[in-house]
């Protein structure tokens, strides 16, 4: 579930623009009022729907998991709190099926944002080009986009079948034994990325596609005037131009890849929350989901909740770090 | 243990799993969303609305059982919701009872389940053996004993039960040179599972090519374990999964016939399991009563007359259910009537016609819908009969807190760490153990 | 510069391994059962498609589904572009108290795992007495923290300051300004996160699962309720999930051109 939409920018504001100074020629007095109260709270009225939302569906709900991480709460008795303090913290540290989670979380996520945003980024050179029917090659490379997570995990899951998936067909066709998909550590990982990659490359593709084209031509130019060649332009010209481009998707599929979900989970059949009969591809999601809605550990399910959001805050404030170091040495 | 009818669409499983525990969850807050009240206003003739909560398919209303009291009763109607999977179901049940709100009049509980509800909230249940009409020996004594709590109140009626029985093809069986009548077949492995293990390396000296004996070894786990009167648990309640013969036993011959090659390495209830029936990859699989109609659908018309029925190597109970009436419930009494009414030996007799639920009851099987049925795909089988013998002779199971997360440390991580992954069994029993000890946490 | 065959051979591969999946799921929806559990795995198509799409649509009430669905997912469009446009705007543009730590704690939530959160946002829809009405999926989906962080970003670099403030020395109200100068600006963005949010709305199955029932159902909800009984029907199932991706897939074939280039136009400045 790599979200694009849950994605945090690799830009730190710029300072605020100072607007709030009164209109050289005021209109009459009550007007002029009026007018200095728009300008003053105007601010407040513009961000006021977003935070009344999101206070009642995004805030609470955040305290509230931060409330229950202390607590021991069980499904039983959702309503008997037993304070516990970092408790539920502590424990994850001696946990080994947290830090399995953990670490498969990582893999995946390397596994399938890597090559996922090299393709794309291949892909975006290609279709720089001036291609004919470029429109169609561009819609085709974004339909996966437009399949759910559910109906794409549920053909992959037929295509990696052990006995009779197809893609173990093809192998056995040319050559290579069958692979049982779920079973090995790698070939699961393997396959669960493989879903990831599938949806989101196209439409990374096109973020860097667009990117590209807003490299001024004349870039290109003077490189081929050095004597580059086409590879020497990509490396020395396209990438560069894209490194913010390219932050941002990072940074997304980072946080995708973080709270990935859906597709081990599907990827699993019942019992998937286990992710494997080792756990081999339980992330963090999984394992929040299975302490608290098989194992009925509210309580704990919160502690890894929070732990992945602090871990993602981490990698927010490295990313910024990063992007600020970058600004500087430009 | 394995929760019946578990026959969902994979890829939502989990999904609707969330669906329930978040609406049960907080349950305490919605007051009731499917209004369950009384019908036309004012008026003269007041109709109530019972209400039942069920997981999976009970079959009450295919079988036409709730437009039959509805006759019998006018005034009362009844309202079903159903709840695919008993994992989604159960937690969503837990909060219900928690904030005392958000109940159907009637609510199933799987017998995976039963202790939990009996011992640790039999308070908020109706004590059933009270109410009009009911007597505890209408039902199998183990049955009965399940759903009572230990200061004697039985807080849920019996619905049908899963006695085992190993489903066999016939013509594999043939090639392999076995016997292929279900006496005979019984005979190679009465008694004990380990004869059963005996025939399939019989069967896999001569198996026809591409066959297997078995589905699953986690199959044979479920199906050996449940025949044992203690099995996670001891009669004064002590959890003794890790010294407990049972375990140990069930354990050794599930990692047994996976190593010795007899298994299919297969998942049951997931699509290649369905494959391998299509593609006839197996020959035997313990099958509880409301498998036949899986193994019918996905074999399809190329295992006609192939499959036949014959008894298990010992009696074992997998799956079944109780029905219970919160002292919650809108409508109590007239909840209380109904559960007496839909559980009866008469009743329950009518749903196995239809749905292949062994009834709880034993009256029931002197009775023709059960005593006479026979099941034409599996050569004919006499399913009642069949049936209904082992059910007389499953042990009086001890049951506990937290069975299913117990079974699936068993079932979904230690077994398949031997038969899909290649652990060694050592290791693949420490991390069950570890599994266990990580979701119960006590 | 022009492309070359190489160029062409790599984009066909990569387009059928896009295609392939779901022509593969329209093929699996045109046969039966018992053909799809046999090996080797079926290549063409069956007879069996209307037949299975028709079980789908009716076992999953897919006609109310879909008007649900297109509901859903066009008011969270609509909302959430109007929300973090405006809020974006007073991000980027305006100066008020708090402004660093309201930014600050939005994008703080875009991370949370929305796993956790669904319970305590069940509590609050039950609250309400929302449960299985549209209203439980539409209103929280529809302030995207993304939402609001996509649009700043874009707004920072776009619009230019003094068009804000010409237009305040014009003696322009804050609605004038948002009306004639921020949102001109912001059409393409803003028509990049409504593509996106309706994308996201349409495909949301966690949340509403919980928060609907399938008397009510959006798409993704409907198709949970697919091949149930005893024996699931793989067919049927795969049929749903076509009938379910289809009008998407539909959308994006007619308007394949424009939405691409909203994406591309928003990528830029996003």
């Amino acid at each position: 579930m790599t979200a694009a939409t849950e994605a945090v920018g690799d830009r730190p504001a710029p300072p605020p623009e100072d607007l709030d100074r009164p209109p050289r020629s005021g209109p009459r007095p009550w007007r002029s009022r009026l007018y200095r109260w728009d300008v003053r709270y105007s601010p407040y009225v513009f961000v006021a729907p977003f935070f009344l939302f999101f206070s009642a569906f995004g805030i609470f709900p955040l305290l509230y998991t931060g409330w229950a991480s202390l607590h021991r709460v069980e499904l039983y008795a959702p309503d008997q709190l037993e304070w516990v303090g970092l408790h539920n913290y502590a424990r994850l540290l001696g946990d080994d099926f947290f830090w399995n989670a953990l670490r498969n979380t990582f893999t995946i996520g390397v596994l399938s944002t890597v090559p996922q945003l090299l393709m794309a980024l291949g892909l975006a050179h290609l279709l720089h080009y001036r291609l004919r029917a470029a429109s169609f090659w561009r819609v085709a490379l974004l339909t996966p986009y437009a399949t759910s997570v559910a109906a794409a995990t549920l053909v992959f899951v037929l295509l990696y079948g052990r006995d009779y998936g197809m893609v173990n067909w093809a192998l056995e066709a040319v050559g290579a034994g069958p692979v049982d998909w779920q079973s090995s550590t790698w070939s699961s990982q393997i396959a669960v990325s493989s879903i990831v990659i599938w949806r989101w490359t196209g439409y990374n593709a096109l973020i860097y596609l667009a990117a590209m084209q807003a490299v001024p031509d004349e870039l290109y130019e003077s490189a081929a005037l050095d004597g580059a060649s086409r590879a020497q332009q990509f490396r020395h010209v396209t990438v560069p131009a894209l490194r913010p481009t390219i932050l941002f998707t990072v940074v997304v599929s980072t946080i995708g890849a973080t709270q990935l979900f859906g597709e081990p989970l599907l990827f699993g059949g019942a019992g998937g929350q286990k992710g494997g009969a080792s756990h081999q591809f339980q992330t963090l999601g999984l394992y929040l989901y299975e302490q608290g809605w098989f194992n009925f550990h509210l309580g704990r399910a919160s502690a890894v909740a929070w732990t992945m959001f602090l871990i993602l805050l981490l990698i927010g404030a490295v990313n910024l770090l990063i992007a600020r170091g970058m600004r500087k040495s430009r | 243990m394995r929760r019946r009818f578990r026959t969902p669409p994979r890829r939502v499983t989990a999904v609707t799993a969330v669906a329930a525990l978040g609406m049960g969850l907080f349950g305490a807050c919605a007051r009731d969303v499917g209004s369950a009240g009384e019908g036309p206003g004012g008026g003269g003739g007041r109709r109530t609305t019972v209400t039942i909560g069920t997981f999976g398919v009970f079959g009450y209303k295919q079988a036409g059982l709730y437009e039959e009291y509805e006759r019998l009763h006018p005034g009362i109607t009844i309202k079903e919701s159903v709840i695919e999977r008993n994992d989604a179901y159960y937690p969503q049940l837990l909060t219900h009872l928690a904030a005392g709100g958000g109940l159907s009049d009637i609510q199933a509980v799987e017998v995976g389940n039963i202790h939990d509800v009996a011992t640790t909230q039999a308070d908020r249940f109706v004590d059933l053996s009270r109410a009009a009409g009911v007597r505890a020996d209408t039902w199998l004594d183990w049955k009965w004993a399940q759903a009572t709590s230990p200061d004697g109140r039985t807080i849920g009626l019996g619905t049908d039960i899963g006695p085992i029985a190993v489903c066999y093809r016939k013509d594999l069986f043939a090639k392999a040179g076995l016997p292929t009548d279900r006496a005979g077949v019984g005979r190679l492995w009465a008694g004990d599972w380990r004869k059963y293990l005996e025939t399939g390396r019989a069967y896999r000296r001569r198996a026809p090519a591409g066959t297997v004996f078995t589905d699953s070894a986690a199959g044979i786990y479920n199906a050996a374990i449940h025949g044992y009167a203690e099995r996670y648990y001891d009669r004064r309640g002590h959890r003794v999964v890790g010294r407990s013969p049972a375990v140990r036993e069930s354990w050794n011959l599930a990692v047994r016939a996976a190593r010795d090659g007899l298994t299919a390495r297969l998942k049951q209830f997931e699509k290649p399991w369905d494959q391998a029936y299509a593609n006839g990859r197996f020959a035997t699989v313990a099958c509880p009563p409301w498998m036949l109609g899986y193994i019918k659908e996905k074999a399809g018309p190329a295992g006609e007359d192939k499959w036949d029925i014959a008894p298990a190597p010992r009696p074992a109970n997998w799956g079944g259910s109780f029905i219970t009436v919160p002292k919650a419930a809108r409508h109590r009494k007239a909840a209380v009537a109904l559960a007496v009414w839909l559980t009866a030996p008469e009743q329950q007799a009518r749903l196995f016609d239809r749905q292949a639920s062994i009834p709880s009851t034993p009256a029931s099987y002197a009775m023709p819908q059960v005593r006479d049925a026979r099941n034409p795909y599996f050569g004919d089988a006499p399913t009642g009969r069949i049936f209904s013998a082992a059910a007389r002779s499953v042990p009086k199971l001890v049951i506990g807190p937290r069975e299913q997360q117990i079974g699936t440390a068993f079932t979904d991580v230690g077994i398949p760490q031997v038969e899909q992954q290649g652990r060694s069994p050592a290791a693949a029993w420490k991390a069950a153990q570890k599994e266990i000890h990580n979701a119960v946490d006590e | 510069m022009r492309a070359g065959p190489v160029t062409y051979a790599v984009l066909a591969l990569f387009t059928a391994g896009s295609l392939f999946p779901l022509v593969w799921t329209a093929v699996t929806a045109s046969r039966d059962n018992a053909r799809l559990a046999r090996t080797p795995p079926p290549f063409r198509f069956g007879d069996r498609l209307l037949t299975n799409l028709g079980t789908a649509w009716s076992e999953a009430h897919m006609g109310l589904a879909l008007f649900n669905t297109v509901l859903v997912a066009g008011a969270v469009a609509l909302g959430t572009v109007l929300f973090a446009t405006t809020a974006g705007f007073a991000f980027a543009k305006l100066r008020f108290r708090f402004r660093t730590a309201l930014l600050l704690t939005t994008v703080g939530t875009m991370m949370v795992p929305p796993q956790l959160s669904v319970v305590p946002l069940f509590m609050v829809v039950a609250e309400l007495h929302w449960t299985n009405q549209l209203q439980s999926v539409v209103l929280p989906t529809l302030v995207s923290a993304f939402g609001v962080f996509f649009m700043r970003q874009y707004l920072v670099e776009a619009l230019p300051t003094e068009l804000v403030e010409a237009a305040r020395v014009d003696g322009a109200s804050s609605l004038r300004v948002l009306w004639h100068v921020v949102f001109p600006v912001a059409r393409p963005a803003m028509a990049v996160l409504g593509m996106l949010s309706f994308v996201q709305a349409w495909n949301d199955f966690f949340w509403p699962i919980i928060a609907l029932t399938q008397e009510n159902p959006t798409v993704q909800v409907a198709l949970t309720g697919l091949g149930r009984g005893y024996v699931p029907d793989q067919a049927v199932i795969m049929a749903g999930a076509l009938l379910g991706t289809l009008p998407l897939l539909l959308a994006f074939t007619l308007f394949g051109r424009q939405i691409v280039g909203g994406i591309m136009q928003g990528a830029v400045k996003g």
